[in-house]
Order: structure tokens, then C-alpha cells, then sequence
């Protein structure tokens, strides 16, 4: 039977695999006849939709990795406001609001709030978890 | 859909305690069934009188006091962390229902969440 997941990932990259895992599930997932209804980030998750990382390039770039895949397999990608802003990641119209100097999210990535999270777990048949394990 | 949303950190020094709290109010803002429950050093989330200006922060005791006005269902603690951290019913926050905290309770559930 195909299900839908709703992934929720409050791990940052390079401070933990969470982001790894969950690209590693969602692959398998998609390969495996599933549908991925949203991926939502929470937490320091948020970090996965910056812009401006730039990891050494003999490692694994898991933003542009995850980007592709989100655009790829036409998957929303939402990162939470209030955490995001907390941790300055921000859209334009963020950027325009608090009078930022620039902003620095990635595409496909959109910022929304814990709606699109409550959504998404009453839309899918799954919700899973990424945590840090910290 | 039933959910349960569990803190296990203490209220000062991690933050992910209070976005697990943002979670299950915006459970509750979206006519979601959402309780919260308090393990481990969490349970100092539901300590009477905190005193956190000293650290610049805002002291939690106000954000759960909005939990019944947001329409969250119940506020649970473990008993036997409560227990282990010399809270009991004098020195609790109003409103927090002591349970055990063990597969039976997670059972009565859909779903269950941890901020991080």
C-alpha cells in the first residue's frame, strides 16, 4: 500500500546527520512508489535552507542535495518562521520586514509557519521525525 | 487525531522545550487534540515561582499558563521525575494531572513528538 509521509527534520547539517537520514528515507521512500507530501524544517533543521553554506567541496553538499531533490521530485520544502528567523535564515520579504541586510533562503525552500506542519500531518498517512540525538 | 507532545530537557539552557511548546499550541490553535507531557529534568517546566530574569529570559511558568486558554487538553508530568526533583502538588504549577510515564500512557495516543 502507498502512504504519504510528512517528514519533519529539527537537525542541523554538519552538526548532525538528521538531514542525511531523512534524504536517505525520502529517496527510498520515493523510489519505493511512495509519495512525500512535505518536508518541514523545525528547529535548527532550519539551517538546511540556507543559502550560504559552503561545506569543502570533498563533502556532501546536503542543501544543494536536498534542493535537488525537492525540485526535482516537485516536493514543498518549508522551513518554520519563528525558528527561522531566530536563527537568521530569511526570505525577501523577511529580509524587507526586519530591515535585514540580505537574504538567505534557498530555493525550493519557502518559509510558512506551524500550520503547514499541523497540515501535513493530517494530509499524510505518516508523519516522521529527524531529530539531532543529542 | 490524539496527540502527545513530550518535553524532556529543562525549561533553561536548551531551547527545543519551548518550540515543542509551539508545537502543541499550534495543534490546539488548529482544533488539533494535543496534551503535553513533562519526563525527566522537564518536569522543572511546571516549578511555581521561576525566577528567570536573572539569565534574560522569559520565565515559562507564563507560556503554560496559556495552554488552557489555546485549548490544549491536559498538562501531564511523570510521576516518579517529579518525584526525583522534589516537586509535589505545593510546589507544581495549577492544572498539571501526574501520570506514569510509560508505554501504557503513550498508548492512548495517535501520535507522539519531541521538538528535537
Amino acid at each position: 500500500m502507498s502512504e504519504t509521509f510528512t517528514l519533519v527534520i529539527t537537525g542541523a547539517p554538519y552538526s548532525s546527520q538528521a538531514p542525511q537520514t531523512a534524504l536517505g528515507f525520502a529517496k527510498a521512500a520515493v523510489d519505493a512508489g511512495h509519495q512525500i507530501d512535505r518536508v518541514f524544517l523545525y528547529g535548527d533543521g532550519v539551517h538546511l535552507a540556507s543559502a550560504l553554506c559552503a561545506p569543502p567541496s570533498d563533502e556532501t553538499h546536503w542543501p544543494d542535495e536536498w534542493s535537488r531533490f525537492l525540485t526535482q521530485h516537485k516536493i514543498p520544502g518549508v522551513a518554520c518562521i519563528a525558528s527561522a528567523l531566530r536563527r537568521g535564515l530569511v526570505n525577501e520579504t523577511e529580509q524587507k520586514r526586519y530591515e535585514l541586510p540580505s537574504a538567505n533562503l534557498r530555493a525550493p525552500f519557502e518559509i510558512a509557519g506551524l500550520g503547514e506542519w499541523v497540515e501535513g500531518r493530517i494530509k499524510s498517512t505518516r508523519t516522521l521525525y529527524f531529530h539531532a540525538g543529542d | 487525531m490524539t496527540t502527545l507532545i513530550m518535553i524532556d530537557q529543562p525549561p533553561y539552557g536548551a531551547w527545543t522545550g519551548r518550540e515543542a511548546l509551539d508545537m502543541a499550541f499550534s495543534l490546539a490553535a488548529f482544533d488539533q487534540s494535543a496534551s503535553l507531557l513533562f519526563t525527566g529534568p522537564g518536569v522543572n517546566w511546571l516549578r511555581q515561582t521561576q525566577h528567570a530574569g536573572g539569565i534574560e529570559q522569559k520565565s515559562v511558568e507564563k507560556n503554560l499558563a496559556a495552554a488552557p486558554i489555546f485549548g490544549m487538553d491536559a498538562i501531564l508530568a511523570d510521576r516518579a521525575a517529579c518525584i526525583a526533583y522534589g516537586l509535589d502538588e505545593h510546589s507544581l504549577i495549577e492544572g498539571v494531572t501526574l501520570v506514569d510515564a510509560d508505554a501504557d500512557l503513550l498508548t492512548d495516543y495517535d501520535h507522539t513528538a519531541f521538538a528535537g
